[in-house]
């Protein structure tokens, strides 16, 4: 396929990175030379430096052959535009990255699309609707649903009181084959898809697929449970986490502190059923003062990585049952999660991932990536010939670094076992890592 | 430095206006050969002349006008209006001290509505036109109204609107502000037009008709019977409950209403709360009368209901006398007085969106108390108020409750009594018209001494002109070198 970026910024930086991976031509555009420069040793691609609203450029960037145009820069307007050009000048599908969730309103969607751009991103929006994904389900540090919901998978980390701990996955498995399978651990910051003689370890989180029965099961034997959100602490008013309030804000007891005096107001503003306070969240007594302890769930989204995983560190020892920071240099992620922070959530991940759905075949059903691992979750309508379908799944060939989860059969949801049968119709979901995801499509095909 | 030659420029063209309407009044006279038409030409004449004279020698005045001239000529006009509008009363006859004929006139421009005559029904056709004309001018503003007609009066447009129309945040319903003048005062007319209509189709005579829809939609209360309202039938009573609820509503809601968007009633938080009051105060007093047996349900709750929206949106008309209601009720009615019609009406007062914006901000202070660092605003029409327009109502009402007290204090010097005293000053302050005491609903003001009436008059003033824009004049800060 052939892709163009235009912005080099953190979220296209990440974006180029996957993607040249894959067997893609990419183009970056930016006016940043140095930071085009820096791609450009570290990735297989083209960059161009300039303008993404410049005729020349584009042309220059040869757009009219471009199957994919991607617009990831600040400004929305400049976005819009780009990918508006790029369009007329041949793409044959635009992306664009917006700041205002007036363009996603339905009367207003028509009017973008009109000006040729098929689909806008809103990072912002997307790791805002993860985290109250997150929070719906308590007791799991995340919870994704496939196949419209009858399929679930659950991150889990596992503490000392899980029943399952120290077992090999196949002795966990005896009683629970039919209600949920382990499709990938996430160890010491690096996620192994498991084997049956894999061993559970304290601190591991175990990525669990179930379907609606297996649910009860599975939060008992890793002695979790879920808990209602009532009481909810946001550190910094960005726009996550303003979104995040406004999700909440009608059914808990939403806090959202805020530094910048100006900004408070016009958050107050924006959040009718939310408390704002203008206050530095690191001043633990005045946090404390607020109900730090009596919090159900902390989450930091400022746009300091530092203050956000410190805070959650502290929120943690005070005894919350739930954080989540917000952090977008990479290298920490793996850090704080192994210092105890729940979850973490990385605005550019998430933006790249929904992108590097458009960039797969139209074979793939769906497709969602997992955050804090390196793995992508595929959905593919299994059609008569491919070469899947008829075979027990332990007889085949299966890529190394990739698994199947579950299977919807019409209204029935089966998790995968080794004697388990593809058939035609079936939807099929597979978890996989991304060297593996080539072949997978291969094999679906 | 002040530029008085612009100031006195903008007056002479007002004055042609006002000379105008003197013109009509004359023309009503003339057609019923009524005895005021003398006086109502010769004033007629004077505006006109005297306002040419002003307007021909300042022409060449440089065309810059700042807040400070805007707030001047805004002040000044309504007094010069009342100057020149109380010659017919004074050169028939029909009120010969000047003190008198300055009180009616400018409790007219003023759409206030206390009056010293006794004898309303006796005067002639033309001056009891005039004298109801005086309300429909000010009802909407002698400034808005030129705005709409005159042309040639766009220079510092802007600031004479927002001296004339304070309100607590400017509502233009057009970039342009004479498009906006235009609009409100077409709104304004078709109102009392309608009103007009319907009153004379239900009963009344056409003088009578045009004259009380004048008023009505003004707030103002004048009446052309000694009775008031209770002079006419339920089904007119009715009529008048609607149109003065619609004239204490903000214009430019109508506007947006009558205009297809019909949900900006609803949607406008002063609206429901006005709605709210309205309802409240309807119900209470209705409740008081049938448990005291005072009346039949129906004529409880037209009475209540009547007098409960004259009081409140400044009208000051009357079909009872709320001064017999017993103690309880006649308070009721009091209080009513310090509401006011919604920002942008006709109406007078504190207004409705004051009133709202301060009991919710009293509310908040107790989640304020609690959490220091909260970001709490007070929240209208769904969005937070930026605390310095809280700080501005702070203000008015800071104002507002000082000149009440001081006016009560000096009309008690004045040998009132304490009711009649507060009376007076609120009456006067919220341009409502009756009193309570020996002002109230069957007396009227001709007993006051002639320093109360001048005193009182300002008050009018003031109060017509949301306190800052006069209040200003008197600061030392105004006259500072800029």
């Amino acid at each position: 396929m052939k892709i163009t970026i235009a912005g080099a910024g953190e979220i296209g930086t990440y974006l180029a990175r996957m993607l040249s991976n894959g067997n893609h031509d990419i183009t970056v555009i930016d006016t940043d030379e140095d930071k085009l420069n820096l791609i450009d040793d570290q990735f297989d691609l083209l960059t161009i430096h300039g303008s993404a609203t410049s005729f020349g450029i584009l042309e220059k960037a040869l757009v009219k052959r471009a199957d994919l145009f991607i617009a990831l820069m600040e400004e929305e307007a400049i976005n819009i535009t780009s990918a508006a050009l790029s369009k007329r000048l041949g793409a044959k599908k635009t992306i664009a990255r917006i700041n205002n969730k007036e363009f996603l309103i339905k009367g207003n969607r028509q009017h973008i699309e009109n000006l040729g751009i098929d689909s806008l991103i809103y990072p912002e929006i997307l790791a805002s609707r993860e985290i109250s994904l997150l929070l719906r389900q308590s007791g799991t540090t995340k919870a994704y649903n496939f196949c419209r919901g009858q399929l679930s998978l659950f991150a889990i980390r596992l503490e000392e009181n899980a029943p399952i701990i120290n077992k090999t996955l196949r002795e966990a498995g005896e009683k629970s084959d039919k209600y949920y399978r382990a499709i990938a651990i996430t160890r010491n910051g690096k996620t192994i898809i498991p084997y049956g003689s894999d061993r559970l370890q304290k601190g591991d989180i175990v990525y669990m697929v179930t379907n609606q029965e297996g649910i009860n099961n599975l939060m008992k034997h890793t002695g979790k449970e879920n808990f209602t959100i009532r009481n909810l602490m946001i550190m910094g008013g960005s726009r996550i986490g303003q979104e995040t309030a406004k999700n909440f804000q009608n059914h808990a007891n939403v806090k959202l502190f805020e530094v910048d005096k100006q900004k408070s107001f016009r958050i107050a503003d924006n959040l009718n059923n939310s408390l704002v306070l203008n206050a530095d969240g690191k001043d633990i007594e005045f946090l404390k003062s607020e109900g730090l302890q009596r919090t159900d769930a902390f989450i930091a989204v400022t746009g300091n990585t530092d203050t956000n995983i410190l805070s959650c560190l502290l929120a943690k020892r005070l005894g919350v049952k739930r954080t989540i920071a917000e952090i977008e240099n990479m290298d920490y992620i793996d850090l704080a999660e192994n210092m105890g922070v729940d979850t973490i959530i990385n605005k550019k991940r998430i933006a790249a991932s929904h992108i590097f759905a458009f960039t797969v075949g139209p074979q793939v059903a769906a497709m969602q990536y997992l955050t804090g691992t390196d793995a992508e979750v595929l959905e593919f309508d299994v059609s008569k010939d491919t070469k899947v379908a008829k075979k027990q799944l332990k007889d085949m060939n299966f890529p190394q670094g990739s698994i199947v989860g579950g299977i919807v059969r019409g209204r029935e949801a089966l998790i995968a076992t080794g004697d388990t049968t593809i058939k035609e119709g079936d939807r099929v979901l597979v978890f996989t890592l991304p060297q593996a995801v080539d072949k997978v499509i291969k094999l679906f095909s | 430095m002040l530029n008085i030659r612009i100031i006195l420029n903008a007056i002479g063209l007002l004055l042609l206006v006002e000379g105008f309407f003197l013109l009509l009044s004359a023309m009503v006279s003339l057609y019923y050969g009524d005895p005021g038409m003398h006086a109502l030409m010769i004033t007629s004449s004077i505006c006109v002349v005297t306002g040419f004279l002003l307007y021909f020698f300042n022409r060449g005045a440089p065309r810059q006008m700042g807040k400070r001239e805007g707030y001047i000529i805004v002040s000044t006009v309504w007094i010069v209006f009342s100057i020149f509008g109380m010659l017919p009363f004074l050169i028939s006859g029909v009120i010969p001290e000047v003190t008198n004929a300055f009180f009616e006139t400018i409790s007219g421009f003023t759409t206030t509505g206390a009056s010293i005559l006794n004898d309303v029904e006796s005067l002639p056709h033309g001056l009891l036109f005039w004298r109801n004309l005086t309300q429909w001018l000010g009802g909407m503003g002698i400034i808005v109204l030129s705005l709409a007609v005159l042309p040639f009066l766009g220079i510092g447009g802007m600031q004479l609107f927002v001296a004339e129309v304070p309100g607590i945040t400017p509502d233009k319903i057009h970039p342009r502000v004479r498009s906006t003048a235009k609009q409100l005062w077409g709104i304004y007319m078709l109102f009392t037009v309608l009103e007009g209509l319907l009153l004379y189709i239900n009963g009344m005579d056409g003088f009578d008709a045009i004259n009380h829809s004048f008023t009505t939609m003004a707030t103002g209360g004048y009446s052309t019977k000694q009775a008031s309202i209770a002079a006419f039938s339920p089904t007119i009573q009715y009529i008048i409950i609607i149109f003065m609820i619609l004239a204490g509503t903000n214009f430019a809601v109508s506007y947006l209403a009558l205009s297809g968007r019909f949900r900006s009633f609803l949607k406008n938080e002063e609206f429901r709360f006005y709605l709210g009051f309205v309802a409240l105060f309807t119900i209470l007093i209705t409740t008081g009368f049938v448990i005291k047996n005072y009346y039949p349900l129906e004529e409880a709750f037209r009475t209540s209901a009547f007098q409960v929206i004259s009081l409140m949106t400044s009208t000051g008309y009357v079909t009872d006398n709320y001064m017999a209601w017993g103690a309880a009720l006649s308070t009721l009615a009091f209080v009513l007085m310090f509401f006011g019609g919604s920002t942008g009406s006709t109406g007078g007062g504190i207004k409705i969106a004051r009133i709202v914006l301060l009991m919710k901000n009293s509310y908040l202070e107790f989640k304020r108390l609690l959490h220091s660092n909260a970001v709490i605003p007070v929240r209208l029409n769904k969005r937070a108020v930026q605390p310095f327009i809280i700080n501005k109502v702070l203000a008015f009402m800071g104002f507002y409750l000082l000149i009440f007290g001081i006016g009560t204090t000096v009309m008690s010097a004045m040998n009132l009594d304490l009711d009649s005293a507060m009376g007076a000053t609120i009456a006067s302050l919220g341009n409502i018209g009756p009193g309570i005491g020996s002002v109230g609903p069957t007396s009227n003001f001709a007993a006051i001494p002639d320093f109360g009436k001048w005193f009182l008059s300002f008050l009018m003033l003031v109060g017509r002109l949301e306190l800052f824009t006069v209040l200003i004049l008197f600061s030392p800060a105004f006259w500072a070198n800029r």
